[in-house]
């Protein structure tokens, strides 16, 4: 029989860790925004974006999408640690206790909270070895120059290695659509790095997402 | 926090309140007591009220444990928020909480039909527990977490990749 007092044994029903008005908190007195364990969050204005890609293109030229995508790698290396950290400690027991699904979804609240926009997973393809990440309204390519390229590094990298820390294997992460290049949200699809060679020839040739995945899924 | 009175404070820099405003203060104040003592029943019987229920489901409802463990578990919490929102008077606090959390949890589940079931046998136990005033109180907010449970369009589903 359920018990409902055992459901209950410390009194906590873990919920929605990540809810926009619990999470931001500040130490207002001594100019700090910080979230709800005290760490420091930060408020980064769009022409300080704007004047990073603009630096970085000036001095580096086509290198820095390599630089950001290494930037964006770092970056989701610290991300998932502090991640999975604030996580254990919320629900009071090991990560591998979690289910897939409050892991994934307090993933996405996240990112929303920390305003990056929303990004949603999409498993059309999981059975054949790739896995799609959508991000709707990124701030990061909205203010990326915009052109012919996707412009996603940052957002490349740190999904990378969010999903290769998170399942234990060598993934790699390709771009395939992008609002830098005027289309609706960023598409990202993650997989072995052999099966996904082909990806930036065709992205390069104009080749839409859905295309790019037909391709993909063929090639076997 | 998204008080509904905030609005009121929101403004000192533009006026101050004028009568309807601060008539909407003293309604709130004055319906506190009730609010407290309808908060303090739902806490203090927490378990009493969702055993029966989860009883029922597991019996009558011919239910397996997990699945009823996990509808009794979002039947907790929406009552839990629910009973906040009440307290506050803000309905808008149940949505703001729960909104991209219970849904895609109750869609990953697949609960939402025990859920429906949850929320008849609620009602049920609600209405002996509390006067038809006091259902009233509670009442708005546990029909918006009612409806935003069980409107899932705009989530992704996780249940595939479990």
């Amino acid at each position: 029989m359920v018990s409902v007092a055992d459901l209950l044994t410390d009194g906590r029903l873990p919920g929605n860790y990540f809810a926009q008005d619990l999470y931001v908190r500040g130490s207002t007195e001594l100019g700090l925004l910080e979230n709800r364990r005290g760490d420091r969050l930060l408020a980064i204005p769009n022409p300080l974006l704007q004047a990073i890609y603009s630096g970085l293109d000036k001095e580096t030229g086509q290198a820095s999408h390599l630089v950001l995508y290494n930037c964006g790698r770092w970056w989701g290396k610290n991300f998932y640690a502090r991640f999975c950290e604030e996580l254990a400690d919320y629900y009071k027991q090991p990560l591998a206790n979690l289910s897939m699904a409050e892991f994934l979804q307090s993933f996405q609240q996240c990112w929303k909270t920390h305003g990056w926009g929303q990004i949603h997973l999409d498993i059309t393809y999981r059975d054949r070895g790739f896995l799609g990440v959508e991000i709707w309204h990124s701030p990061f390519t909205a203010a990326a120059p915009q052109g012919q390229k996707p412009a996603g590094d940052l957002e490349r990298g740190i999904v990378e290695i969010f999903f290769t820390q998170l399942t234990g294997r060598e993934l790699r992460c390709a771009q395939t659509s992008c609002t830098a290049k005027s289309d609706d949200c960023n598409r990202f699809i993650l997989g072995l790095e052999k099966r996904l060679a082909p990806v930036d020839a065709m992205v390069a040739s104009g080749q839409a997402h859905q295309a790019i995945m037909q391709t993909l899924v063929q090639q076997g | 926090m998204t008080f509904k009175l905030d609005t009121l404070f929101d403004e000192p820099d533009k006026h101050y309140l004028d009568a309807n405003d601060l008539s909407t203060l003293s309604q709130y104040v004055s319906s506190i007591p009730e609010r407290m003592a309808v908060y303090r029943t739902l806490r203090d019987q927490e378990v009493a009220v969702m055993q029966p229920i989860a009883d029922a489901l597991q019996q009558q409802g011919g239910h397996a444990e997990a699945l009823v463990e996990r509808s009794v578990r979002n039947g907790l919490m929406v009552l839990r928020y629910a009973a906040m929102a009440m307290l506050l008077d803000d309905d808008a606090f149940v949505e703001d909480r729960l909104q991209g959390w219970l849904p895609e949890m109750v869609k990953a589940y697949e609960t939402q039909a025990i859920d429906q079931q949850l929320f008849q046998l609620l009602n049920r136990q609600l209405s002996k527990l509390f006067s038809p005033a006091q259902v009233n109180l509670i009442k708005p907010s546990l029909e918006k977490a009612q409806s935003l449970m069980l409107d899932t369009r705009e989530t992704v589903t996780l249940a595939g990749l479990l």
